[in-house]
C-alpha cells in the first residue's frame, strides 16, 4: 500500500483508452526512460463500439494537449466542424418546429440577461427565436457555413466549434500518435484473468498472448463489459432508464448524394414517435441513427421511421443495432482501478456527452495522478464525488429536452413528462426558472458540465416562459439589451459575407492545411 | 474584368504597351506579393511582411503599401512615389500562365496599358522577333516565376523553425482615428536570437540570413507609411 504510482495500465483501446493513455503520457512526459510508464493493453479480437461521432469544443484543447496537429486530425479522422445542434420537431412535432443549441454564449452574456428583453419584445424582434436573436451561430449553421476561414490558425475560431469525426479512424489515429510521439507502450493481447492482492488492489492482468502485465494503477476502458471495475471489483451499475427511456440504437452510414453535397456544420436531431434520429455530416458520409425506447415502440416501427428519414439510400445501407443501458457505475474509482468511457457508464447520445466525459476523466486522472498509493484513496474519493455530480447534471440536462416537449403523439412523450420520472434536482430548477432565467449562480459547482447558457437555449428554444413581472426593473437596461440584439445582427451579416461553406473549407484544409499561427 | 490570352507574335504584332499607365494598375492595392530576389530593392522604401492568402491560407511575402483595403499610400498625384516599383506591378499587363503543362506568357487584353499607338513600346518587330522591351518583360516574369519557388521555400524554412510571428499594429493617426491592422506577420526576433549554431548554419547556407534581416530592417518603414497616411489625411 505504500509505494509510488509509476506503472499505469490502460485496458481497452477505443477512443476512451487512447485519450486517457495519451493525456497521462503527455502530462507526465513519458518516454522510454521516464519514471512513469503508460501501457495500453488491447484485445486484437474485440471490435470497438465506435459510434461516438460528436464532440464538444473541449476536444480542441484535448487535441492541443496531446500535441496533435488539427490539420492531421481533420484529414485522417474524416473530421468536420460542428457548431452545436439543431433540434427539429421536439416541441410540437410540426414540420417547421425547430430550435438551436449553439456553442456560443448569448451576446453580452454575463453583462446582462437578454431573456427578459427577448420575451418582452418578441414582436419588435420579428418573432425570431431566442437563439436567432442572441447568437449569430444559428444563422451560420442555417447557411451551411464553416466556423472559421482557411487563414484562421489551427484550433482558433471565428465561431466556437467542436467536431464530428469517424470514431474508428480517430482511435487508430490516436493510437499512432500515442505510440509514436507520446511513448505509450501498446500490447495486443486478450485479458483472461485479473489478479489482486489482499487489499483488493489489482496487481496485474493475465493475458493470453503476453503473459502477466503488472501495474500500479489500472484504467478500465473495456467498454460495456466493464471488465475490471464492474466484473472484477463488483461495483454495481446504477440504472437510470426510469428517467431516460432510450434503450436501443439503430445506426447507419449514408453516402452523400453528390461529391459536393453540402456538409451540415451542426448535429441534426429530429424527434420521432418514441425517440429521435441523429444526423451527423462527415466529409465522405453521414452517420444517421435512430435511438428509441423499446418500451414505447418496436424495432420494426423504429426501422420504418429511420427509413422514412433516410429515403431511398436506406435500401443500400446496413443498419447496426446497439443496445443502450442507460446508467453508470455507482463509483468510478475503486482501489487502484478507475473506469473511463462506456465501462463507467453511458447515457443516450443526446448532446454528445460520452466523449466529453472521457476527456474530463482523462484530464482528472492525468493532472491529479496520485504520486503514491497511500494517497490514492483520497484522489479516488474526489474523483467519485466529482463524476457522480457530473453524471447527475448530464442526466438532468438531457431530461430537460423531454419534459419541455408538448408532443402528445405517443406515450413516450407523455410518460417523459410524468413527474415521477423527473429527478428532484431538475424539478427544483424548473421551479426556480418559473420566475428567473438560468444564470451562472444556479450552477455554482466547479464541476459543472453544461453552462447556464445551454439551459437558456433549450428552455426558451422549446417555448418555456419565465414570469419576470415581479422583477420588472430587470428590464431597465433596455438600451444595452437593444445594442446587443443589433450586435448579433451585425455579426450575422459579417459572418455571412466572410465565412466559407463548410465543405469548401474542409476541401481547402485537405489541399493546403491550416497554419499553426 | 481581366481577360488573359496567350501572347502570340502574329496576333499581337500590332499592339504596343503604354508604360506610363502601368503603375496606375496598382493604385488601389494595399499590399503586393513580392519575391526574395527583390528584397534588397524593396527595403529602400517598403515594409516587407508576410500575410496569408485568403484563398489558401498559405503565407505570402508582400510589400505593405497601405493600412486598409484599396489604400496605396505610394500612389500620390497620379504617380508611384518610390524609386523601385515591385515586380508584380511593373510586369503588368503580362502574366505567367500554363497551357498543356507548359509555361506560357499571357496578356490581359482588357488592360488600359494596351494601345495601338506605335509610338509606345511594341512587343514584336516585323519578323515577329521579341522587341527589347518584351525581352525585359520576359526577364521580369522569369524572375517572378523563379522567385515564387524560392520565396515559398524560404517561408517553409521559417515555419519549420517557428520564426514567423503575428504582427499586430495599433496605429493612432493624426486625426485621432485609431486602427488595428491584423493579419500581418513578421520575423520572430526573440526566437531568431535563440537559434542554435546548427540552425543558424542552415540558414546561412540557404542564403536566408540576409532576407531575414532585410525583413526586420524594413519594418521601420511602417512609421514612414503612417507619415504618408497622415499627409493624406491633411496633417503634415
Amino acid at each position: 500500500m505504500n509505494k509510488p504510482v509509476l506503472s499505469i495500465v490502460v485496458v481497452g483501446g477505443g477512443t476512451a483508452g487512447w485519450i486517457t493513455a495519451g493525456r497521462i503520457a503527455a502530462h507526465h512526459r513519458t518516454n522510454a526512460n521516464s519514471p512513469i510508464q503508460v501501457t495500453l493493453v488491447e484485445s486484437p479480437n474485440i471490435p470497438i463500439i465506435g459510434v461516438g461521432e460528436g464532440t464538444w469544443p473541449t476536444m480542441r484543447s484535448t487535441l492541443m494537449k496531446l500535441g496533435i496537429s488539427e490539420t492531421d486530425f481533420i484529414r485522417e479522422c474524416d473530421a468536420s466542424f460542428k457548431q452545436g445542434a439543431k433540434f427539429a420537431r421536439w416541441t410540437t412535432g410540426a414540420s417547421d418546429d425547430f430550435y438551436y443549441h449553439p456553442l456560443m454564449l448569448p451576446q453580452g452574456f454575463g453583462k446582462t440577461n437578454l431573456v427578459a428583453h427577448w420575451q418582452k419584445n418578441r414582436t419588435q424582434l420579428n418573432n425570431e427565436s431566442f437563439s436567432a436573436t442572441v447568437c449569430f451561430q444559428e444563422a451560420i449553421c442555417e447557411q451551411g457555413l464553416a466556423p472559421k476561414m482557411i487563414s484562421t490558425p489551427e484550433f482558433s475560431s471565428v465561431a466556437n466549434y467542436a467536431y464530428h469525426l469517424n470514431a474508428g479512424k480517430f482511435s487508430q489515429f490516436l493510437q499512432r500518435h500515442c505510440c509514436e510521439k507520446l511513448g505509450v507502450r501498446h500490447i495486443l493481447a486478450d485479458v483472461i484473468h485479473v489478479n489482486s492482492n489482499d487489499h483488493g488492489d489489482i496487481t496485474s492482468v493475465t493475458t493470453a498472448q503476453a503473459g502477466n502485465i503488472a501495474g500500479d494503477l489500472f484504467v478500465d476502458c473495456t467498454g460495456f463489459s466493464s471488465l475490471l471495475l464492474g466484473q472484477h471489483l463488483q461495483v454495481p451499475f446504477i440504472d437510470h432508464s426510469d428517467v431516460l427511456f432510450i434503450d436501443t440504437a439503430l445506426a447507419a452510414q449514408i453516402p452523400y448524394e453528390h461529391e459536393n453535397s453540402p456538409i451540415a456544420s451542426h448535429t441534426i436531431s429530429t424527434a420521432q414517435s418514441a425517440g429521435w434520429i441523429w444526423d451527423i455530416g462527415l466529409r465522405h458520409r453521414r452517420g444517421i441513427g435512430h435511438v428509441y425506447s423499446s418500451r414505447h415502440t418496436n424495432e420494426e416501427r423504429a426501422m420504418e421511421e429511420l427509413q422514412r428519414y433516410i429515403g431511398p439510400a436506406f435500401n443500400q445501407a446496413s443498419v447496426r443495432k446497439i443496445p443502450i443501458h442507460c446508467g453508470h457505475r455507482k463509483i468510478f474509482w475503486k482501489n487502484n482501478c478507475v473506469a473511463v468511457g462506456l465501462s463507467a457508464g453511458f447515457l443516450e447520445p443526446l448532446e454528445a456527452s460520452a466523449l466529453v466525459l472521457v476527456e474530463l476523466s482523462a484530464t482528472f486522472i492525468a493532472e491529479q495522478l496520485p504520486a503514491r498509493r497511500e494517497v490514492m484513496d483520497i484522489t479516488a474519493k474526489r474523483f467519485n464525488e466529482t463524476f457522480q455530480y457530473r453524471w447527475q447534471r448530464i442526466i438532468d440536462f438531457l431530461k430537460l429536452h423531454y419534459i419541455l416537449s408538448k408532443r402528445t403523439d405517443s406515450e413516450f412523450w407523455i410518460d417523459n413528462r410524468d413527474k415521477s420520472t423527473i429527478p428532484p434536482s431538475l424539478q427544483e430548477l424548473m421551479e426556480l426558472w418559473r420566475y428567473q432565467a438560468p444564470g451562472d449562480l444556479d450552477f455554482s459547482s466547479n464541476n459543472e458540465v453544461f453552462p447556464a447558457a445551454s439551459y437558456q437555449y433549450v428552455l426558451y428554444g422549446m417555448g418555456f416562459e419565465t414570469d419576470f413581472s415581479n422583477h420588472a426593473h430587470l428590464l431597465m437596461d433596455k438600451e444595452f439589451a437593444h445594442s446587443q440584439f443589433i450586435k448579433t445582427q451585425k455579426a450575422i451579416a459579417h459572418a455571412s459575407s466572410n465565412l466559407p461553406g463548410n465543405r469548401e473549407l474542409l476541401n481547402k484544409i485537405y489541399e493546403y492545411g491550416l497554419q499553426t499561427i | 474584368m481581366p481577360h488573359f490570352v496567350a501572347l502570340h507574335n502574329q496576333l499581337h504584332q500590332s499592339i504596343a504597351i503604354d508604360t506610363s499607365k502601368i503603375e496606375a494598375q496598382g493604385a488601389l492595392e494595399h499590399m503586393v506579393p513580392v519575391v526574395l530576389s527583390e528584397f534588397l530593392k524593396l527595403v529602400v522604401s517598403y515594409p516587407i511582411v508576410f500575410t496569408k492568402s485568403s484563398d489558401t491560407g498559405q503565407f505570402l511575402a508582400v510589400a505593405l503599401l497601405g493600412f486598409a483595403k484599396n489604400e496605396n499610400l505610394f500612389w500620390q498625384h497620379q504617380q508611384w512615389q518610390s524609386i523601385y516599383v515591385p515586380l508584380n506591378i511593373s510586369r503588368q499587363p503580362f502574366f505567367v500562365g500554363t497551357e498543356a503543362g507548359q509555361t506560357i506568357i499571357c496578356l490581359d487584353k482588357e488592360s488600359p496599358c494596351i494601345t495601338n499607338d506605335i509610338n509606345h513600346e511594341s512587343l514584336f518587330d516585323k519578323q515577329g522577333k521579341d522587341s527589347a522591351y518584351l525581352q525585359q518583360v520576359k526577364s521580369q516574369l522569369a524572375q517572378l516565376l523563379d522567385g515564387e519557388t524560392h520565396t515559398t521555400d524560404f517561408i517553409r524554412t521559417l515555419r519549420e523553425l517557428n520564426l514567423i510571428v503575428p504582427l499586430t499594429l495599433d496605429i493612432s493617426f493624426a486625426d485621432q482615428q485609431e486602427q488595428r491592422v491584423q493579419g500581418l506577420y513578421s520575423i520572430d526576433e526573440d526566437r531568431l536570437a535563440q537559434l542554435n549554431a546548427e540552425q543558424l548554419l542552415q540558414l546561412q547556407k540557404q542564403n536566408y540570413l540576409q532576407p531575414i534581416y532585410t525583413m526586420i530592417a524594413s519594418l521601420g518603414h511602417i512609421y514612414a507609411l503612417i507619415q504618408k497616411k497622415n499627409e493624406r489625411l491633411g496633417y503634415a
